[in-house]
């Protein structure tokens, strides 16, 4: 395999991009057509969505990203000065961090104890009674608080902070792929209605209306009772269900900048419609997109927490929408199940959303940053 | 002076013609063996009456269509049926003038109404409604009623109906073939369908169905303490106080202007609600009990329940198949202890059980039952011991007992249950525990309802392509295999010969596979002419329930404890199995 | 104008939307038919308890239904009954489908409406604000708030303002009372809470959607045109600033009015007791209740694909430089 033969090869493919990613492709695609007919699991379901997403953002953000190192540190420079951005995307490695290293430090999420079911967190107590149906009484003892279990636990006994830790794992993830499934599929749909418009522009739109009216719920509780809850199957409906909403957003925006004098330009010098897109309209709606990932992710971590509420939830993975749900029962009595949680949700969609407002502004070639 | 005189002598003879007519009209032949205390005081009606649920609303108010029990509750504030029974499980008359009355030999039930109840247009209730509501209606194949199971018979071989017929306008009778000593508790709660209304839509299932005069409510009359006001699906049921009761005559009863079940949709909620004073009544969650109790305006009853947590143990081909054998049955039994369950799932809410029979029933028997599960049947040693005998544990080097597998490896089951029920899944964890502590690791399993019911509760035989069912037989299984699976039943207190479905070889629930011929014997002979006599049902239930919980086909964990919570100006509560009995009594203050 | 071409291209749309919603009936109709649950399964536990046999008792609901019979039997004749105007009856319900709708479709409705004004008045402006004074205190702020309404979900947020306004204060009933009808202060008043949890998840949206496109048209070069010409700052930016931001606002603002019957507001309807669509709609479907989930999925899909129209063609009028060909 000489390096001309190769490249004759990706020419054929236009491009040696296009190439591995055929390649890449391929290569999934075979291993799950293994996995699901030998029934072997190389990887989980979830494990597929991360490779697949993984493989796009390989190919359409790290490889750009790294053949124009110098515009990505010129970019860096300029996010860089926004501290906040900066304060949201040291929060977000940390989470990451908490969520690979955190498991090691704390009890298994999924072990229930009884005896010390319904613990305050530390430095407050709570009156607990059982019932004594010999007697007619109740027999109450105060339970406080312990650093055995500083987040308090459930009414199963599960340690809140483990569950929190687990959580920030399988949410992140959750919110993530399932963001990434919708703004990527959305992004790309509405980009090409808008601008190459016409026939293509109504077949895609046809199509993104039947699925924005598909009844994707009456699927999922469909494929549940045939393959088992799945985290996978809750990421696919909410990504799928996702994106049409994206996809109208992108296209509105689209719309009014297509007819703009630089597409105009752009196509007068010669570039392609792929180029066009690729490298002139995308950028421009590029701020659009970033708010709408960043305010996906609690609406997908939600969701997930909504379905698991119906008992359409995966009861294996811990997650901070399972969490939700737990304490959503006894908000007056232990509150703390459904609080923490709640803040941990607050404060990522807040880090996401100050990365994104500094990546938004870095790239905005007007803004003086 | 004369005026007042005049007056005077025209209350007199009003009074004593009033009095006169009254004589003439009582019929001596109505005979009111209520046991209720002497009717109260007149007292003025008032107020509304809230209930709040979180359990479902009803289907329809059609009763006739209904399966589920929420629709012959609401129906039930609107016709009574012929009698209730109070706390003590004593019959109370209500739209029957004396109890029903059965033959020597089993075979003839009697049923005579009162003569003084009236449809909504003030024409008699006669004997040929309940007749035509059996025959026509019930025994229909064009209506296809679900529990027509309750009157049918099997006689040579066939499945017929009893045998329904007019006696006169207040009498009807109705004739059986074979014996049931249970039959008695259906008839009793016999309600009847205008046959005047009725023949309308005779044949016609779908006119039947959207006819507006029953599911309107519309036909009631006197029957009910309340008349039918309007129901807001997923809302509210409004019914309002009818004056014309015929058990409110003496007393003006019921004494609340309107009764209305609002539906909410979490009981977090419904709590809220009471705590708000915003309704009159809802059922408390076992951990919220004690915070209720502390609330100045709040009384919370505990009564009990006839509902029943217990650990099914899969006997088919797909389980553990140390589990087909009663001595491995016991071992795990013995091992898990019943009032852990109760104080730590059930807050205490509790009674632990040992067989299907609750203790308000009256035919429960304490003696010589196995007692599995508590002190001194609570012993995770001898548990060990008995899986060893079992050939399910070795014994090790310093003498302690090891469970194994035949197979000398460590022993897992799986356990499923619902997802979703925290009661159920925490009933899993405990037993998890529990067995964990004796060497066996216990694997759970949490999956929706839905898959629950199509894939670890229904079987049927391998490679075959029979339609799935509950109990499709020795040979079958499900399609998932399981090991042991929390579960929660219902028995009826009053014949808990029913709980056949479950435990008997052929009942069709019984999908843990559990085969006993001699239970099989019992529930037969509860069934028939023998167990006619009173004394000597009684004993064959004892007899059932200590068999069972010696047989174990499934570890019977706790009878739940529900708790009630009225805003404290309810008067007239009396706190029971059946304290909804007397609800046309209550009043506030 | 010239904007014949919007005449055809209406005309064009109701057709495929007609053919679309029919397509979506049949996958529905058969998903809930062919679907894992059935009818009878939830009476189970009343069965056992009862010691009946469950066998016979669903055999007989479904031949009473018309159930058992072969799945294209049944879809023909509901579609046949669908075009004279029959909706079929409820069994879960017992009433005919389209009184059902009629009678709890209004509850979903004045919740959503009054939320999406409510989320899209507030969010606007506080939007509008925060771009202008980008990272100010007060763009903080707002951004701090704007975010806490999405993180905190549906029902935890509608019981604690249950509990603390309801039941500790005493201010409103711990639920939605039907009796009260509904063109009156009273309704309004129990409307406030239910309006408040669902608004603030929506505001957000409407937050940052509005700072973002202010944003990116601050720094244009047609507002400081518009500046130099001397425009009095709250005409430049309420004008021509937001007039340019407007498009994307116009598509959330009708998403969010045609949730009606998604079930969008499904959680706070449960939490207040609110018997509306989402309720219904969801009960239905685990009750195996055919005809009303088709009867909804078709209503829904109608209004979402009416809905995107709308939004289309408001955005031929909204800018002019649109055109659809």
């Amino acid at each position: 395999m000489t390096k001309k033969g190769i490249k004759r090869i990706a020419g054929k493919f236009g491009g040696i991009k296009n190439l591995i990613l055929i390649l890449l492709a391929a290569l999934w695609l075979l291993t799950l057509l293994v996995d699901t007919l030998v029934a072997g699991r190389i990887f989980t379901p979830l494990g597929y969505l991360y490779l697949a997403l993984g493989i796009v953002f390989l190919i359409y953000v790290a490889w750009p990203l790294y053949t124009s190192r110098r515009l990505v540190g010129y970019y860096w420079q300029r996010v860089k000065v926004n501290r906040l951005a900066v304060v949201g995307l040291v929060f977000i490695l940390f989470l990451i961090l908490l969520a690979l290293i955190g498991p090691l430090f704390t009890p298994d999420p999924t072990a229930a104890n009884f005896e010390e079911k319904n613990t305050p967190p530390v430095g407050l107590s709570i009156e607990e009674s059982i019932y004594n149906a010999e007697t007619g009484q109740f027999v109450t003892k105060v339970v406080n608080g312990t650093w055995g279990h500083p987040l308090g636990t459930d009414n199963k006994g599960r340690d809140l902070l483990a569950m929190i830790i687990s959580g920030a794992g399988v949410s992140l993830q959750v919110g993530l792929l399932a963001t990434g499934i919708a703004v990527a599929l959305g992004t790309f749909i509405g980009v090409a209605s808008a601008y190459l418009g016409g026939k293509v522009d109504n077949i895609l739109m046809r199509f993104t209306d039947i699925m924005m009216t598909f009844p994707f719920f009456l699927l999922l509780v469909f494929i549940v009772f045939i393959f088992g809850p799945s985290l996978a199957f809750i990421v696919l409906v909410i990504g799928l269900t996702g994106w049409t909403g994206v996809a109208r957003l992108i296209r509105s925006e689209t719309l009014s900048l297509r007819t703009r004098e630089f597409i105009s330009a752009a196509k007068a010098l010669g570039a392609s419609d792929g180029r066009i897109i690729l490298a002139h309209l995308i950028p421009n709606v590029v701020s659009l997109i970033v708010v709408i990932a960043t305010l996906s992710i609690p609406g997908v971590i939600l969701a997930e927490a909504a379905l698991s509420f119906i008992g359409l939830g995966d009861p294996a993975v811990t997650s901070w929408g399972m969490v939700l749900r737990a304490g959503q029962q006894s908000l007056d009595t232990t509150w703390w199940v459904a609080v923490a949680p709640g803040v941990m949700l607050f404060f990522t969609v807040l880090a996401f959303n100050f990365v994104g407002d500094g990546l938004r502004d870095a790239f905005d070639p007007r803004s003086s940053v | 002076m004369k005026r007042t005189l005049y007056v005077l002598l025209l209350a007199i003879i009003y009074w004593y013609v009033a009095g006169f007519s009254l004589l003439l009209f009582h019929s001596p032949g109505v005979v009111y063996q209520s046991n209720e205390e002497a009717p109260k005081p007149a007292k003025e009606a008032g107020g509304v009456f809230i209930s709040g649920t979180s359990a479902g609303d009803a289907e329809t108010l059609n009763w006739i269509l209904a399966a589920d029990s929420a629709s012959f509750g609401y129906v039930g504030h609107t016709v009574d049926s012929l009698v209730t029974y109070d706390n003590e499980w004593r019959v109370q008359l209500r739209t029957a003038a004396k109890d029903v009355e059965v033959s020597e030999d089993g075979l003839v039930y009697t049923v005579t109404i009162r003569d003084d109840l009236r449809w909504s247009d003030g024409s008699k209730v006669t004997a040929e409604d309940y007749v035509y509501t059996l025959r026509n209606l019930m025994f229909s194949s064009w209506l296809n009623y679900p529990y027509q199971g309750d009157w049918q018979e099997e006689v040579g071989g066939k499945t017929v109906f009893v045998t329904p017929g007019v006696v006169n306008e207040t009498t009807f009778n109705i004739t059986r073939q074979t014996v049931d000593p249970e039959f008695i508790y259906t008839v009793r709660n016999l309600i009847p369908y205008p046959k005047y209304i009725a023949v309308k839509y005779e044949g016609d299932v779908k006119a039947f169905t959207q006819a507006p005069e029953f599911n309107n409510l519309t036909y009631t009359g006197n029957l009910g303490p309340y008349k039918f006001k309007e129901w807001v699906r997923n809302d509210k049921f409004v019914v309002e106080r009818n004056p014309d009761y015929y058990l409110g005559k003496d007393n003006g009863a019921p004494y609340f202007e309107q009764y209305i079940i609002k539906l909410f949709g979490t009981s977090a909620t419904a709590h809220a609600a009471l705590e708000a004073r915003d309704i009159t009544y809802t059922g408390i969650d076992p951990d919220k009990v004690s915070k209720f109790k502390k609330m100045a305006g709040i009384n919370v009853y505990t009564v009990p329940t006839t509902g029943y947590l217990l650990l099914a143990y899969n006997q088919r081909g797909n389980g553990w198949e140390g589990l087909k054998i009663k001595e491995v049955r016991q071992a795990l039994s013995l091992a898990i202890s019943k009032e852990l369950i109760i104080e730590q799932v059930l807050y205490g809410f509790g009674d632990p059980a040992f067989s299907f029979i609750p203790k308000v029933s009256p035919w429960y028997l304490d003696k010589d039952m196995t007692k599995y599960g508590v002190k001194p049947l609570l012993d995770k040693g001898k548990a060990k011991e008995l899986l060893l005998n079992a050939g399910y544990a070795v014994k090790t080097a310093d003498g302690s007992i090891e469970v194994r597998s035949k197979g000398g490896k460590p022993l897992t089951l799986t356990l499923v249950t619902n997802a979703g029920n925290d009661e159920r899944e925490n009933v899993g964890y405990l037993v998890k525990e529990e067995l964990g502590a004796i060497g066996i690791n216990v694997e759970l399993k949490f999956v929706p309802w839905a898959t629950l019911l199509g894939k670890y509760l229904k079987n049927k035989v391998p490679d075959t392509d029979q339609e799935p069912g509950y109990n499709n037989g020795v040979g079958a299984v499900s399609e998932e295999p399981w090991d042991l699976m929390v579960m929660g039943f219902s028995t009826n207190p009053l014949s808990p010969s029913g709980q056949d479905v479950f435990y008997a070889t052929k009942g069709g629930l019984n999908f843990p596979g559990f085969s006993n011929p001699q239970v099989d014997e019992l529930f037969k002979r509860i069934k028939s002419a023998e167990a006619l006599d009173e004394k000597a049902q009684k004993d064959l239930y004892a007899e059932l329930s200590q068999l069972v919980s010696e047989e174990q086909p499934v570890d019977f964990l706790a009878f739940q404890l529900a708790n009630v919570g009225f805003q404290k100006k309810v008067k007239g509560i009396e706190p029971g199995i059946n304290m909804g009995y007397n609800y046309h009594l209550w009043y506030f203050e | 104008m010239g904007k014949a071409w919007l005449r055809d291209y209406i005309i064009r749309r109701l057709f495929y939307a007609v053919i679309i919603a029919w397509g979506i009936l049949t996958i529905t109709f058969i998903l809930v038919r062919v679907g894992p649950t059935s009818p009878a399964d939830k009476y189970l536990a009343n069965l056992a308890a009862r010691g009946e046999e469950p066998a016979q008792v669903i055999a007989a609901i479904e031949a009473r239904y018309g159930l058992d019979k072969p799945i294209h039997e049944q879809y023909f004749s509901y579609i046949g009954n669908l075009v004279r105007g029959d909706w079929g009856w409820s069994f879960s319900t017992s009433m005919p489908v389209v009184k059902l709708i009629e009678t709890h479709w209004i509850y979903s409705f004045q919740l959503i409406l009054f939320s999406t004004i409510l989320a899209a008045l507030i969010g606007i402006l506080i939007g509008m604000y925060s771009a202008v004074r980008q990272y100010s205190k007060t763009d903080y702020i707002a951004t701090f708030f704007s975010f806490i309404g999405i993180s905190i979900p549906n029902f935890w947020l509608g019981v604690m303002l249950i509990l603390l306004f309801s039941v500790k204060l005493g201010l409103f009933k711990t639920y939605y009372d039907t009796g009260i009808p509904l063109l009156s202060l009273a309704n309004l008043k129990q409307l406030i809470l239910p309006v408040i949890t669902l608004s603030t998840g929506m505001m957000a949206g409407y937050t940052r959607y509005t700072r973002s496109a202010m944003l990116d048209n601050l720094r244009k070069d047609f507002v400081r045109t518009a500046r130099a010409k001397g425009l009095p700052e709250r005409v430049v930016i309420g004008k021509h600033v937001f007039r340019n931001a407007v498009l994307p606002l116009v598509t959330i603002i009708m998403f969010d009015l045609g949730s009606i019957v998604f079930g969008g507001a499904y959680l706070t309807e449960i939490v207040f007791g609110i018997p509306g669509l989402g309720r219904i709609s969801f009960n239905a479907i685990f009750a195996d209740d055919y005809a009303v989930v088709v009867a909804v999925t078709l209503i829904s899909a109608f209004l979402i694909l009416l809905i995107n129209l709308a939004t289309d063609i408001a955005y031929a009028y909204l800018d002019p430089r649109i055109r659809y060909d």
